[in-house]
């Protein structure tokens, strides 16, 4: 059984891939938050709850909004059979370090339920399950380096036991201004389609350099 | 396929550093939890159940340099060394992996800025590099950071890479450690109970947070189970509830469909269940949710407690010391009283244990819910128990 990629986004410093097309380009040089929010209004998408998300989620958010875009099958899927499988190397320690700010000085302790929600990794895992009702197999794994390998035996795992239909999976970084997404919609393959990207460690490799 | 057996296990909690301890507490309803007022843990007194510091350094001076790693790092490495001693299967070889789970992992070193570390070591792979290079593993670690499913994530992750063949071994082990942070976040989310926390109890009024590791041992390789009849890993699954990232469901669906994925990946059903070790936060929400999944999935009449009230929230740890306990409730053939629990606090009239009872164990689902909607799933039961 082999399962394809049906669409990829990369996001690096200043630059959004898809497909292995350059489509957008921070020409401002822009911090994160607007160059974020350029691609969040380029790709026309309405989602108040998007402005409340820490950096991590809306780095895998924007993301997950292009590979998904163009793609509304995915959504007619079983909700339980769609699963999110994100590898991510410093967890939610860029919110740790601001939430921890609110609780450092006792003179002024003011810890605050909104910012201690998104002292957890996986809640851009939840993010992106909320806004698309996706209700599979989620799992937050975390390496100090994107290991494709194991992502790939993973979600293949998943798609070849039949937990799962179609898997958004890759990786989703942020820490103080640094920042990375590389996330692929993972189908299984249909028989009519002839050009289709092969979901393996060394394709993967190669699409997200 | 082969099959997954449990070979070997440790618990270090404040009811003390071995399973045994652990349980043997647990079967004379004794909880870990103490109120406490250290101020580097709460502004306000607090209940919380935190291991003994004193006896943690002392025990693992023996087996390597408390100045060299991390109070989590200690348990961790104390754990993992107490389950080996169970078995022979020698760690640095290829064969064995290691899965670790742990919410916060270092978060101690966030707060504390005079900390003697690297600066890398707030991540949560420098811990399980660390763990990995005392054990002298070259294998690449997994590490899951799921919310408070995270230990049953580790576990179901573990299984996962056995079912694929690649090892013939794989060391699960989860923790956290408590410090200032977690408590104050939910303090703020006005989650933490005045007193011991009570889940299911028709007075809960929020969590007790607790600190601990787990670690279990998991093989396909027959030769190496000593017991005539061991326990097995049958299925596991998670879910997401995709309804609210600090919320669980209304309705329970999201921990419904990880127990029927479960069940259908152990090819059991809801008749082949002998106890349920739930997760019962004592959150009024979290408990609610539950007895509806149960209810839904049939279990109305199956068992169930929470061990939160003995060992308090231990986020990373806890589905992995739950299902510990669970394995030594198959093993001593007995069911742990659900501490805390007077008076049916949920709608719907699922079993509560509310006595300590000695009676046939054969097979047991653990089940876990937790922050960012997800839920997660695990079937354990004897060899031939069907």
């Amino acid at each position: 059984m082999k399962n394809f990629i049906s669409k990829y986004c990369i996001i690096k410093p200043n630059e959004v891939f898809v497909n292995g097309k350059l489509e957008f380009s921070n020409i401002e040089q822009n911090g994160f938050g607007a160059f974020m929010k350029s691609i969040y209004k380029h790709n026309e998408i309405k989602y108040p709850k998007y402005f409340k998300m820490d950096n991590l989620c809306k780095v895998a958010f924007i993301a997950s909004e292009i590979i998904l875009k163009g793609n509304d099958h995915i959504k007619k899927l079983d909700p339980t059979k769609v699963g999110i499988i994100i590898q991510n190397s410093h967890s939610s320690i860029d919110t740790d370090i601001k939430y921890n700010e609110t609780i450092k000085d006792k003179s002024n302790y003011f810890p605050s339920p909104a910012v201690f929600v998104y002292t957890l990794p996986n809640v851009m895992i939840g993010e992106i399950c909320i806004r698309n009702k996706f209700q599979g197999e989620n799992t937050c794994f975390i390496a100090k380096e994107f290991n494709p390998e194991f992502v790939c035996d993973y979600v293949s795992n998943l798609l070849d036991s039949n937990k799962l239909d179609a898997c958004i999976t890759g990786w989703a970084d942020y820490v103080d201004e640094e920042y990375s997404a590389k996330l692929f919609l993972v189908e299984k393959n249909e028989e009519n389609k002839k050009d289709n990207i092969s979901f393996k460690p060394e394709i993967i490799n190669q699409l997200s350099r | 396929m082969n099959k997954i057996y449990t070979i070997a296990d440790n618990i270090i909690t404040s009811l003390g550093f071995t399973s045994n301890e652990n349980f043997s507490a647990l079967k004379n309803s004794k909880s870990g939890i103490a109120k406490t007022e250290d101020p580097k843990i709460t502004q306000v007194p607090m209940y919380a159940s935190i291991v003994d510091s004193e006896k943690l350094i002392s025990k693992f001076s023996v087996i390597g340099n408390p100045n060299d790693y991390t109070r989590l790092e200690q348990m961790m490495i104390l754990s993992i060394t107490e389950s080996l001693k169970q078995t022979n299967i020698d760690p640095s070889n290829e064969d064995t992996l290691f899965v670790f789970s742990s919410v916060k992992g270092n978060i101690n070193l966030i707060e504390d800025e005079n900390h003697p570390f690297e600066k890398e070591r707030i991540n949560l792979w420098a811990i399980s590099d660390q763990v990995c290079d005392f054990f002298k593993s070259t294998v690449k670690p997994i590490f899951v950071s799921n919310a408070c499913i995270s230990g049953i994530s580790a576990i179901i992750t573990g299984a996962q890479s056995l079912k694929n063949q690649k090892y013939k071994n794989v060391i699960v082990c989860g923790g956290d450690i408590i410090s200032e942070f977690t408590p104050s976040g939910f303090q703020s989310f006005k989650a933490v109970s005045e007193e011991p926390c009570k889940p299911y109890d028709a007075n809960r009024t929020g969590i007790t947070l607790g600190e601990g590791v787990g670690s279990i041992i998991l093989t396909t390789n027959a030769e190496l189970v000593k017991e005539q009849k061991p326990i097995i890993f049958r299925g596991g699954s998670n879910s997401n509830d995709a309804n609210h990232i600090s919320g669980p469901s209304r309705t329970g669906d999201g921990l419904y469909f990880a127990i029927s994925n479960t069940l259908k990946e152990a090819n059991k059903t809801n008749t082949d269940i002998d106890y349920i070790s739930g997760h019962g936060t004592a959150t009024p929400y979290n408990d609610e949710m539950e007895a509806k999944a149960i209810s839904w999935a049939g279990l109305n009449s199956v068992p169930v407690n929470s061990l939160k009230s003995y060992w308090g929230h231990t986020l990373g740890a806890a589905g992995i010391i739950e299902c510990i306990a669970g394995i030594h409730s198959i093993k001593e053939n007995c069911l742990i009283k659900s501490l805390g629990y007077n008076k049916h606090g949920v709608s719907e009239p699922i079993n509560i244990i509310k006595d300590f009872q000695e009676i046939e164990v054969k097979k047991f689902l653990k089940t876990a819910s937790g922050f960012g909607g997800s839920n997660a799933a695990v079937y354990f039961s004897e060899l031939d128990s069907d």
